[in-house]
């Protein structure tokens, strides 16, 4: 096995005008910047950056075979992964539903409520929900709430002519109609941010279909 | 054959940005947490099975990663980094277990078990360079191996490897060297 001995060193560094591997394999770590001579101009030094090099992209070659291999598995790991994150729920805050028995207390968690919004925005095309929050006092009925959404839009969802505008006046409509079925809550206000704009340049089709 | 319990099913979340997945997925949304694991699982894997040295643990290891990652989303403040936390968990719990796994054994296992041959294998002419590099990387010593792929997919810096795995600066320094000039040798090997 190999052995770093002070000799071998110091002939690499002879050898390497100056240099060792390890300085080498920093300068390329660096991305060759600031650029030194003492390396860029030495013959051998070349030879043995491009050595490194080489290694580099052969294991890069190594790593994504095996992440392939990994990939193409189909023994379940994934979904073993899922059914048991799956037990644990975001549930958040107790949302009061309004009962009729005088002695039964209904609520919706509010992790619910959140995933009701996110699949009311999954619902139209071009608009992904990232993050979804609910302002103000949830567990007390009357409260006035204020529904924040990040999202990320996508021109291809849009219908012709129709602008970011549209499409999230759609969401807020979407959004608003779920709660006022889904919930007793009093909503002030539906805050969207755009945090992601997908600016593609989609052929118009012919699914344009002129909805409202 | 083992029956296929889940397909996937196409929508618009395989395509959408780490920083969004992250973002449902730490508001409770199972799916796009789905495709994070689908994303970068198989990475996940290739690293937990390179510091183990072996895959009988992986399972387990990158599973625990997940359920840990899946509490602790909530606390991540740039989602755009999931994929590098991801690989952090990953790497500490699969160091967890070699840790556990010496002092259950209680060996010291710097250098023990070097390979008997780094010298290239016999391996039939078909074979890739790629292959034999790949077995190359996997046989070598158990410190050597783990620092290498601390550095090279879990992206540590010298000083966190160090670190991680409670050795000086200079040791890890000297293992990577070592790793480094036994992989460039089956390089020119396969010249």
């Amino acid at each position: 096995m190999w052995r770093s001995t002070p000799r071998s060193l110091a002939e690499e560094q002879s050898r390497l005008s100056g240099h060792t591997i390890e300085d080498l394999n920093d300068y390329l770590d660096r991305g060759r910047t600031p650029s030194d001579s003492s390396i860029d101009d030495s013959p051998a030094c070349t030879v043995a950056l491009t050595r490194l090099e080489r290694l580099r992209a052969a294991l890069r070659r190594v790593d994504s075979a095996a992440v392939d291999r990994e990939a193409e598995r189909t023994d379940g790991w994934v979904a073993t992964i899922i059914d048991s994150i799956r037990l644990e729920t975001r549930a958040g805050r107790r949302i009061p539903l309004t009962s009729d028995s005088p002695v039964a207390r209904l609520a919706l968690t509010e992790g619910a409520v959140i995933g009701v919004l996110r699949t009311a925005g999954d619902g139209i095309d071009g608009i992904l929900i990232s993050r979804c929050r609910l302002e103000g006092d949830v567990t007390e009925p009357g409260e006035p709430i204020t529904v924040r959404l990040d999202v990320s839009v996508g021109t291809d969802g849009m219908n012709t002519g129709e602008s970011v505008r549209d499409l999230t006046a759609r969401l807020r409509a979407a959004v608003y109609a779920v709660l006022v079925q889904q919930t007793e809550l009093t909503i002030a206000a539906v805050d969207i941010t755009v945090t992601d704009l997908y600016l593609t340049t989609a052929l118009p089709t012919s699914e344009g279909e002129a909805d409202e | 054959m083992t029956t296929v319990t889940r397909l996937a099913v196409p929508s618009a979340l395989d395509a959408a940005s780490d920083a969004l997945l992250a973002d449902r997925a730490a508001d409770g949304d199972v799916r796009a947490f789905e495709v994070l694991v689908r994303r970068h699982g198989p990475l996940m894997r290739v690293h937990a099975t390179r510091i183990l040295g072996s895959n009988d643990e992986t399972d387990d290891v990158v599973q625990e990663s997940f359920i840990t990652a899946w509490r602790q989303l909530p606390t991540l403040e740039n989602g755009a980094a999931v994929k590098s936390w991801l690989m952090r968990i990953c790497g500490r719990k699969s160091i967890d277990r070699v840790r556990a796994r010496r002092d259950h054994a209680d060996i010291t296992e710097t250098d023990a078990a070097a390979p008997a041959t780094l010298t290239p294998h016999h391996v039939a002419e078909t074979q890739e360079q790629a292959e034999a590099l790949a077995r190359c990387l996997a046989e070598l010593p158990d410190d050597q191996r783990r620092c290498w792929t601390l550095r090279e997919l879990g992206e540590y810096s010298y000083t966190d490897i160090a670190e991680e795995l409670d050795l000086p600066v200079s040791t890890v320094r000297g293992l990577l060297a070592r790793a480094r000039k036994t992989l460039l040798r089956e390089l020119e090997d396969w010249r």
